[in-house]
């Protein structure tokens, strides 16, 4: 049976919630100490209720600064608006970059915000600002968005990684890692630097599986005899962190593209976006609640119409191959794909032909669960200011967990102090939510 | 005789869109330019208030125009040529000439035959009287090696119109009979293309402008260098000279003080001298001597330079840039 069956989504294989839990029951705790085989959800009802349960996120990160222009606001006739045409999407009256044909036939599924004002346009502070919602302050450092999605959406006898984020390239990735803030280092994400695979994760050749278990054993029992009598959360978290390393050793398969058809790769595209984009979406296939798949290097001071038009096609494919993948496995409803970057970048054409950095009025993208397809605000005709529905970054991110049925006025507390998922009085965007 | 050493702007016109490229009408002040605002001009550069006649419109950045006789034919990123009676004064043909932008468009020194380069990477020759096109001219590859598409950025026809060079973005270099379309030559010059697998992920740079010397044995190819943070145009301007017929490089010549692209190269009429001009945040003059071994005068340019239209004795040179056209003269 292939894939796709595999994960049709069909109603035809619901289960209720306790039929749900008995057939996990019956399943027996291996297949949930494994979550990491594909073919191990096999099971239709299992797989079924799976995605009832959980919504993922898969986060496009255009590392850099993408141009709205030339993506998803663009200006047509303006001395701002640069060569790129604008084509009608499927969506009555929107028009994106024409560098975007796959997504313009794909609109009804996007929503996209044109008023990002989010004040920041350097790069450091910004991909901060855009990885958390709001800035640290003196003596709190804000968990990121993956961070969040992990603790809310991940499941505690879940053995794949919670979060696990990509960025290859070497240009802007010390500024934007991903990071757990005060939630400690059990939300840390999983992150490939290097290449698709993880590394390290492997059993050393030279020790058995039973070796490899009684030591861990032992470690639990040293680790529990350590454990009594302190209170820690830094103990528990480090505890929690080793429990999950056996599930990540045998989450290797994972990683494994070739396990995808050629057409499927093809889809996606053979470069190093398309294949991580393929691999998040195996991986919140299998359960993972947050991949940041990260895209640099946007940055184009010089020569912005020639990068845009290497990079926008390739952001176009991946997009597209996404929605329609996760479509066809019944995983887009459950799913929500953020393209997001630190900023966007300026109207106006510098004497290199480049765009610069520009947080006033930019956009962004919402696509799958939680979220009305279409645009919601609007630039001026320059593009140089939000005209209509202006939103800040606290606000996209009330916007983003509410699409995820995560309350944004939930309290984290440290300590005794209660810490607010997003800046106090931030309401989310309540006419996009679905 | 035009000197380079008696280089001196005469006056900066300043425009309301970025000037791509620049046509001269012979023994005159008049020329005509294409621009960002998707406009073809006509203007007196020699008039005492700079009134730039808005002519007619392409549907995106005008990257060529080029004067054949009494005809204007200009192209833009719309995949248009478009054909201009300049003593009617009408647009008197338009053709859907390439599928994606054109690059540059190119008029024999006799004005028989008008060449147009596109990112479809095609080079097409077209009579330009008739409007009818000659031949295609396929061989410059689609895509990089890293699988984006790639971009076929400059040409130029020899002084006897026999030969057509043509480059691209990563490099590579052909030389085509124009009788027969026959590739009769290959080269490249690597260097001018910076693809980053490392920080980036993209690339940047290609060549930007041909000439063949007047006798048409050496080909000078523009460009830039090696582009360590492809951010921005921060390597120095880049100018190789090739004895094009040996397929052989003879000269490799980087500017030891402006950075940026060579965007177009003019020999001087009696090939004693090669004007490289371009830029990155600012512009450039750079004159070398016939050999690429001296840099006879380099200038600085009040903008990013794209194109240069010269007199026939190249003692009045004009440039077309960033929001502005600058005058020179280097009367001898």
């Amino acid at each position: 049976m292939g894939k796709h069956k595999t994960f049709c989504g069909s109603g035809d294989h619901a289960i209720s919630r306790r039929g749900f839990l008995g057939t996990a029951a019956a399943l027996g705790t291996a297949a949930f100490a494994d979550m990491t085989q594909l073919n191990l959800l096999s099971n239709p009802a299992l797989a079924g209720e799976l995605k009832k349960q959980q919504k993922r996120v898969i986060l496009l990160w255009l590392a850099g600064g993408a141009s709205q222009v030339e993506t998803w606001d663009p200006k047509p006739g303006a001395a701002t608006g640069g060569p790129f045409r604008a084509i009608q999407t499927a969506m009555p009256g929107v028009h994106i970059s024409e560098l975007m044909p796959r997504m313009a036939d794909r609109m009804k599924h996007t929503l996209v915000i044109r008023s990002l004002n989010t004040k920041n346009a350097d790069h450091g502070g910004a991909s901060k600002l855009m990885m958390r919602g709001r800035r640290d302050e003196a003596n709190v450092k804000f968990p990121d968005l993956g961070a969040v999605v992990a603790r809310e959406m991940g499941r505690a006898d879940s053995k794949v990684p919670d979060y696990v984020t990509f960025y290859t390239q070497t240009e802007g990735r010390g500024m934007a890692p991903g990071d757990a803030g005060f939630l400690g280092s059990r939300y840390a994400p999983m992150e490939l630097t290097t290449n698709n695979m993880p590394e390290n994760i492997r059993k050393v050749d030279g020790i058995s599986e039973l070796d490899h278990q009684q030591r861990a054993d032992l470690r639990d029992l040293l680790s529990k005899q350590f454990a009594q009598g302190r209170t820690s959360p830094t103990l528990g978290s480090q505890n929690e962190a080793y429990q999950r390393v056996r599930g990540l050793m045998s989450s290797e398969a994972l990683f494994d593209i070739t396990k995808e058809s050629d057409k499927v790769r093809d889809m996606y595209g053979r470069g190093q976006f398309g294949e991580q984009t393929l691999i998040a979406r195996r991986l919140i296939e299998a359960g993972v609640p947050f991949v940041r798949v990260a895209r640099a290097w946007w940055d184009s001071h010089g020569q912005n119409f020639e990068t845009h038009q290497e990079m926008v096609p390739e952001l176009d494919q991946v997009m597209a191959a996404l929605i329609d993948d996760l479509k066809d496995r019944g995983l887009l409803e459950h799913t929500l794909i953020i393209t997001l970057a630190e900023f966007g970048r300026t109207p106006s054409i510098n004497p290199s032909l480049g765009r610069d950095h520009f947080a006033s009025a930019w956009s962004c993208s919402l696509t799958g669960t939680g979220v009305k397809p279409g645009v919601y605000g609007k630039s001026d005709a320059t593009g140089n200011k939000v005209a209509e529905g202006e939103v800040d970054a606290a606000k996209l991110f009330a916007t983003i967990y509410s699409a995820l049925g995560i309350n944004p006025h939930k309290n984290y507390y440290l300590g005794a102090r209660p810490i607010p998922l997003v800046e106090p009085g931030t309401e989310p965007i309540t006419e996009v939510l679905a | 005789m035009a000197n380079p050493d008696k280089l001196k702007l005469v006056k900066d016109l300043s425009h309301k869109a970025i000037a791509f490229s620049i046509a001269r009408v012979p023994n005159s002040n008049r020329v005509y330019f294409g621009c960002s605002d998707f406009k073809v001009y006509e203007a007196d550069v020699s008039a005492s208030k700079f009134e730039p006649k808005d002519l007619y419109a392409h549907g995106s950045y005008v990257t060529g125009v080029a004067l054949a006789g009494k005809a204007l034919i200009s192209g833009g990123y719309d995949g248009k040529l478009t054909w201009y009676d300049t003593d009617s004064k009408k647009v008197i043909r338009s053709e859907e000439a390439h599928s994606k932008w054109i690059r540059g468009v190119f008029a024999s020194r006799d004005g028989k035959i008008v060449a147009s380069i596109a990112d479809d990477m095609v080079c097409r020759l077209w009579d330009a009287e008739s409007g009818k096109p000659l031949r295609e001219l396929r061989g410059h590859a689609e895509k990089t090696p890293h699988g984006f598409g790639s971009m076929l950025y400059a040409a130029a026809f020899s002084a006897d119109g026999k030969y057509l060079a043509t480059a691209d973005k990563v490099a590579k270099i052909k030389v085509w009979e124009v009788a027969t379309g026959k590739s009769v030559a290959e080269m490249e010059a690597p260097i001018m293309y910076t693809w980053d697998p490392v920080q980036r992920l993209h690339s940047i740079g290609g060549i930007r402008s041909l000439a063949f010397t007047p006798d048409g044995k050496t080909l000078a190819v523009g460009g830039t260098g090696k582009i360590g943070n492809i951010d921005h145009l921060e390597a120095k301007a880049r100018i190789e000279l090739f004895d094009w017929a040996a397929q052989k490089r003879l000269v490799e010549y980087t500017s030891d003080k402006y950075q940026g692209i060579v965007n177009h190269l003019e020999y001087a009429p009696d090939g004693s001298w090669l004007l490289g001009a371009g830029g990155a945040n600012e512009g450039f003059f750079i004159f070398i001597d016939a050999a690429g071994k001296k840099t006879l005068r380099g200038e600085k340019v009040g903008m990013h330079v794209h194109d240069v239209a010269s007199s026939e004795n190249a003692e009045t040179v004009i440039a077309a840039g960033h929001n502005k056209l600058a005058i020179y003269e280097m009367k001898g």
